[in-house]
C-alpha cells in the first residue's frame, strides 16, 4: 500500500495568539512526524459475486468479522417499516439445524456473539471472537444468514419488542426530532419512514418477513469483513467452503431520493420539558463529488469538533447546551447537513440565533488559514484513528464500498483534506447552508418557545 | 470522541475481560507495563504498543465523586469541566484547541473514585501533551465567567441525559442512592441542581488544592513510545510540582445488606415499566470478587447467559437483560463499596413480581447448585475474550485505564497482567460460595420504574 504522508504539516504548526501576546510559555512542537501506512487488505470475489476483503491488523488474539448486506430500511415497502429490522433480527432466532440458545451458546464458547445490526443502506451480521475459533465463526455467521428457520414463536416475541421500542423512542425528544427531520426532507421515499406505527408492527406477518429475506439477502449483496489476527489460509478456506454455494440473489436497489427542504420550523409539543431539542439541516452532496471533502471540512470547523464554532459560541461562551454537534449524515447518492443540539427552553431563540450567526459568519468571510490548519489537522489525525481499530478500518472500508468511491479514496484522503483553502470553505458554506433552505425542527414546550422561534420562520405544528 | 464529552455522560460500558479455558495451552496475552515513582509522588505508569503510530496519555487522581463534599453533590464533576477552563499557560478552549489541531482527540470523565482527563494524539505530540496536562496540573486560572459557565453547561448536561429523558438516570444514578447507606456511596453524584449552582471560585480552589496533587495522581502512557525517552519528558514536566499532604480518607464503607429492599420511582416522561435489580458484591481483589465476575457472565452477559436465556427467549418478558459490575465503568476501575446491577423494560400488563420471581429462581439455582463445567468454561472464555476487547478498546485507552486503576489502587500496574490467573483459579466450590453470601435474597435491592404520564394540557 502507499505510504501517507500524514503529519508532515504539524510541523509547521502555529499556535494561538493569545499565547503569543503575552508572558506564556509556548507548547512543545513534539518530534519529527512517523509516516502512516494504512493497514494492507486483500480482496477477493466468490463466483457468486460475494466480496471478501481481509485486513491483518494489531497484535491482540482476536478476530472481527462482519457480513455486511447491502439491504436495509431502503429495500421496505412502503407499508413495512422496521421489516428489515425484523428479519435481521430473526436471523439469530435459529436455523434449520440450530436453536437460538445453539446459536448463542457456540459464539459464547468462541468468546463472543452473534451481532446484527440494521441500517437504512447497509446492515450487518457478525461479531469479534478469539481468533483460533475465527474458521468455526465463520461457519456458524454462514448458516445464520443462508439458513434462517424463522420460527413463528420468535416471530410473535420480537414484534412484542419491537412495539415497546417504538413506544419507548417515541418519549425521547431526540428520536421524535430526527423522525420529523427525515419526514420533511425525504417524505415518502423509505429514508422518511424512521418509524413504523404500532398498528403496521401489530398488522405484520411472518410471511412478510420470509418475502424480505428472499427478496433481498444474498451473495451479491454481501461482503465479507475480516480484521484483526488470525489465519488468512484457513480464513480464506473456511469463506470459500461456506458460502461458495450461496445464492446469488438479486444485485443491489439503487433508489436515490430527492430531498425537499424549504425555511420552516416544525414544533413538536413537549409540555414543560427543561430543554429544546434542535434539529436543523439541509440537503448536502454526497462522497461521490469533488465537494464532499470540502463540505466535511467545512462542517467540522463550524460544528464538528469540540474546538468549532458552535460549539465553542452556545455551549462554551454561552453554557446554553452540554453537547451541540454538526454531522453529515450519507446515504447512496444522497446527504444531508444537520446542527442537532438539546439547548435551555428559554434560550431557544437566542440559540438559534447564535447558529445562524456562526453560518453566516462563515459564508460572509473565510477562516484564516490558522484556524483551517488546525481543523485539517484534527480530521487527519482521526483519520488515523479510525484506521487503527479493527471496526474503525471496517467502517472506512464499507464506506468507499457503498458509495462507490476509488480505493485511491483513502489513500488520497489526507492530502485532499490538504488541499482545502480558506475560500473553499466560504464558498461551501454560501452553497450549501442556504438559508431559505433550513429546515428546522424543535421538540420543546410550545407555549415557551413559539415566540421566541417566531423569527426564524413560518412555525408549522 | 469528536467533542469533549464530559464526566458521567461518558457511560464507557467496559465489559470485563479475562480467563482460560481451564487446562488450555493457551498463555495469558501479556503487555508491558514499566512503573515508576517520581520523587514527588507521581506514579508514572508506561506501555508500549507499536501497532499504530499514535499514543494515548491519561491522567488519573484519586478523587472521584463518592467522596465530595456534603454539601457540594455534583462537585467533583463540575469540578472536572473547569479543568478545561484555563491553566498556568492556556486560556480558555486553548487546551481543547491544542490538542485537537495537533491532531488528538481529548475527553475527561469523574467516576466513582477517580477523575481522568486523556488524550489521543499522533505519538511524535506526546511532549505537547504532557507539557498541557503538566501546565493544569500545576496550577488552575479560573475566572468567575468561567465557571458561571461551566455551571450552566453542567445544568444542560443533567437536564439532557436526567431530566429531559425517559428512564433518566435509571438505573446507573438511581441504584446506588436506593441501595448504599453511607453517604459517600449514597448520594446523587451528578448533583443536585441547586448546589450545582452555589458552587463559588473558592470551592474549585480548595478543591483542586487539596486532592489535584502529583502525589495523589498517575500518568499511564499507551502506545508507540520508547519508555526511556518518554519518561525523561513525564520528569522534566511534571518533576517539580510539588506534593501535598493527603487529608485522611473518609470512612466510605457499607454495612451488610440484611434485609431485601424494593422501590418505586414514578416516571412521568415514560410510557412503559423498568425494573432493576442489585446486589452488593465482594470487596475487591478477593477470591469471591474474581467468582462474582464469572457469574456476572454466568447470569447477564451474552444471550446465551441464564437470564437472558430464561426472561428473554423462554418467556419473552423482555427484548434483552443488561447490566453488570460498577454501571459506570468495568469492574476493575473502582475502589471501594460496588453493585451488581441488572435492569430491564417490560410491558404495562405484566407485574413487576413475575419478573423478579423469574429472576429470583435463576438466581436461587446458582446457590443451591453446583456450577456445571461447561458453564464455568464458557464464563472463563468469554471472560478472556471480554479482557481483550477492554485492552483494545479506543485505540489504547483500554488497557491505560486498567493500568492507571490497578496503580492508583493498589501501586500495582502490572496486575493487569495476573487477572487471568486469578479468573482461572476460580472453581465450582467458589462459585457456590461467592453465590451463597452475595446473591442473598437479603442483599438485594430492586427498583421499579413505574409510569405516570403528566396529563397533557
Amino acid at each position: 500500500m502507499k505510504n501517507v504522508k500524514v503529519f508532515h504539516i504539524f510541523l509547521s504548526l502555529i499556535f494561538f495568539s493569545s499565547l503569543l501576546f503575552s508572558q506564556k510559555e509556548t507548547p512543545p512542537e513534539g518530534s519529527q512526524p512517523k509516516n502512516f501506512v494504512l493497514p494492507a487488505q486483500k480482496t477477493f470475489t466468490l463466483n457468486n459475486g460475494l466480496q471478501v476483503t481481509m485486513v491483518p491488523y494489531g497484535t491482540l488474539p482476536m478476530v472481527t468479522v462482519r457480513c455486511i448486506l447491502r439491504a436495509g430500511n431502503l429495500n421496505e415497502p412502503a407499508d413495512e417499516v422496521w421489516v428489515a429490522d425484523l428479519t435481521d433480527d430473526l436471523l439469530k432466532e435459529g436455523t434449520t439445524s440450530r436453536s437460538a440458545e445453539d446459536i448463542a451458546r457456540e459464539a459464547a464458547n468462541m468468546g463472543g456473539a452473534v451481532d446484527v445490526s440494521t441500517g437504512s443502506d447497509q446492515s450487518w451480521v457478525g461479531g469479534e471472537v478469539l481468533n483460533e475459533f475465527g474458521p468455526k465463526y465463520i461457519a456458524l455467521l454462514a448458516d445464520v444468514i443462508q439458513n434462517p428457520s424463522f420460527p413463528e414463536t420468535a416471530f410473535e416475541r420480537l414484534r412484542k419488542d419491537f412495539l415497546r421500542n417504538l413506544s419507548i423512542a417515541k418519549t425521547r425528544p431526540q428520536s421524535l426530532a430526527m423522525e420529523k427531520f427525515n419526514q420533511v426532507l425525504y417524505g415518502n421515499h423509505p429514508y422518511g419512514h424512521v418509524f413504523p406505527t404500532a398498528e403496521m408492527l401489530q398488522g405484520y406477518t411472518i410471511e412478510q418477513v420470509k418475502s424480505f429475506y428472499d427478496q433481498n439477502i444474498g451473495a451479491q449483496r454481501t461482503h465479507i469483513y475480516v480484521v484483526g489476527k488470525f489465519d488468512e489460509e484457513a480464513m480464506g478456506n473456511a469463506i470459500h467452503d461456506n458460502f461458495d454455494n450461496w445464492k446469488k440473489g438479486p444485485e443491489p436497489l439503487i433508489d436515490i431520493p430527492k430531498p425537499q427542504s424549504k425555511r420552516a420550523v416544525y414544533i413538536i409539543d413537549r409540555p414543560d420539558a427543561p430543554q429544546s431539542t434542535i434539529y436543523m439541516g439541509v440537503p448536502v452532496v454526497d462522497p461521490s463529488s469533488p465537494d464532499y471533502i470540502p463540505l466535511q471540512v467545512t462542517n467540522t470547523l463550524l460544528g464538528g469538533a469540540f474546538s468549532s464554532r458552535i460549539t465553542a459560541n452556545i455551549r462554551e461562551e454561552k453554557g446554553y447546551t452540554y453537547s451541540p454537534r454538526s454531522s453529515i449524515s450519507t446515504h447512496y447518492r444522497n446527504a444531508y447537513w444537520a446542527e442537532v443540539a438539546d439547548v435551555g427552553t428559554d434560550v431557544t431563540g437566542a440559540s438559534l440565533k447564535e447558529i445562524f450567526k456562526e453560518i453566516h459568519g462563515l459564508q460572509n468571510e473565510a477562516p484564516s488559514q490558522k484556524e483551517l490548519t488546525g481543523i485539517q489537522n484534527y480530521m487527519a489525525g482521526t483519520f488515523v484513528l479510525r484506521n487503527s481499530a479493527p471496526t474503525g478500518i471496517i467502517g472506512q472500508l464499507s464506506f468507499i464500498d457503498l458509495h462507490g468511491l476509488d480505493t485511491n479514496y483513502l489513500n488520497d484522503y489526507v492530502n485532499n483534506l490538504y488541499q482545502v483553502k480558506p475560500e473553499d470553505v466560504q464558498r461551501i458554506a454560501q452553497t450549501y447552508f442556504v438559508d431559505n433552505e433550513m429546515t428546522i425542527v424543535i421538540v420543546g414546550d410550545r407555549k415557551k418557545i413559539t415566540k421566541q422561534v417566531k423569527p426564524f420562520g413560518k412555525i408549522i405544528m | 470522541m469528536r467533542r469533549l464529552v464530559s464526566g458521567l455522560f461518558l457511560l464507557m460500558v467496559f465489559a470485563v475481560l479475562w480467563l482460560s479455558c481451564g487446562k488450555q495451552k493457551t498463555s495469558a496475552f501479556q503487555i508491558p507495563v514499566e512503573y515508576h515513582t517520581l520523587n514527588n509522588g507521581l506514579k508514572v505508569v508506561l506501555s508500549p504498543d507499536h501497532t499504530a503510530p499514535i499514543v494515548t496519555v491519561a491522567v488519573y487522581y484519586n478523587i472521584g465523586f463518592r467522596i465530595e463534599p456534603k454539601d457540594r453533590t455534583g462537585f467533583a464533576h463540575l469540578f472536572e469541566h473547569m479543568m478545561f477552563q484555563g491553566s498556568t499557560n492556556l486560556g480558555k478552549m486553548e487546551f481543547i484547541r491544542l490538542v485537537q489541531s495537533n491532531g488528538g482527540v481529548l475527553n475527561g470523565s469523574t467516576r466513582f473514585d477517580f477523575t481522568n482527563y486523556f488524550e489521543i494524539l499522533p505519538e511524535n505530540k506526546l511532549e505537547t501533551a504532557l507539557w498541557a496536562e503538566a501546565d493544569r496540573m500545576r496550577g488552575l486560572n479560573i475566572t468567575e465567567e468561567n465557571l458561571k459557565n461551566q455551571q450552566g453547561v453542567v445544568i444542560n448536561e443533567v437536564k439532557v441525559n436526567v431530566l429531559n429523558q425517559p428512564y433518566g438516570g435509571f438505573p446507573w444514578l438511581d441504584m446506588p442512592q436506593y441501595a448504599n447507606q453511607n453517604w459517600y456511596n449514597s448520594h446523587n453524584f451528578y448533583g443536585d441542581l441547586k448546589d450545582i449552582e452555589a458552587a463559588t471560585l473558592q470551592d474549585v480552589k480548595d478543591f483542586f488544592h487539596t486532592y489535584y496533587a502529583p502525589n495523589n495522581a498517575v500518568v499511564t502512557i499507551v502506545g508507540d513510545i520508547e519508555p526511556e525517552t518518554a519518561l525523561q519528558m513525564v520528569t522534566k514536566y511534571f518533576g517539580d510540582i510539588p506534593s501535598v499532604p493527603q487529608p485522611q480518607k473518609p470512612d466510605i464503607s457499607e454495612p451488610r445488606q440484611e434485609e431485601a429492599k424494593r422501590f418505586t420511582k414514578d416516571d412521568p416522561l415514560a410510557n412503559r415499566p423498568a425494573l432493576a435489580f442489585s446486589y452488593h458484591v465482594p470487596p475487591k481483589n478477593t477470591p469471591e470478587y474474581y467468582a462474582m465476575g464469572l457469574l456476572d457472565q454466568i447470569l447477564l452477559q451474552g444471550n446465551d447467559s441464564r437470564l437472558y436465556q430464561e426472561l428473554v427467549q423462554n418467556k419473552g418478558l423482555t427484548g434483552s437483560v443488561n447490566g453488570g459490575i460498577n454501571m459506570l465503568g468495568n469492574m476493575f476501575d473502582y475502589n471501594g463499596p460496588m453493585l451488581w446491577t441488572g435492569y430491564l423494560f417490560f410491558d404495562n400488563n405484566v407485574s413487576p413480581d413475575t419478573i423478579m420471581h423469574d429472576v429470583d429462581q435463576v438466581i436461587e439455582q446458582l446457590r443451591t447448585q453446583k456450577i456445571d463445567k461447561a458453564t464455568l468454561e464458557r464464563a472463563k472464555v468469554k471472560m478472556r475474550a471480554s479482557l481483550y476487547q477492554t485492552l483494545g478498546e479506543l485505540y489504547g485507552f483500554g488497557r491505560a485505564d486498567l493500568m492507571a486503576c490497578f496503580a492508583l489502587f493498589d501501586n500495582n500496574p502490572g496486575e493487569i497482567n495476573n487477572l487471568e490467573k486469578q479468573f482461572r483459579a476460580v472453581t465450582p466450590e467458589l462459585i457456590l460460595k461467592t453465590a451463597r453470601e452475595y446473591l442473598r435474597s437479603t442483599n438485594q435491592t430492586v427498583l421499579v420504574i413505574e409510569p405516570k404520564p403528566a396529563s397533557q394540557s
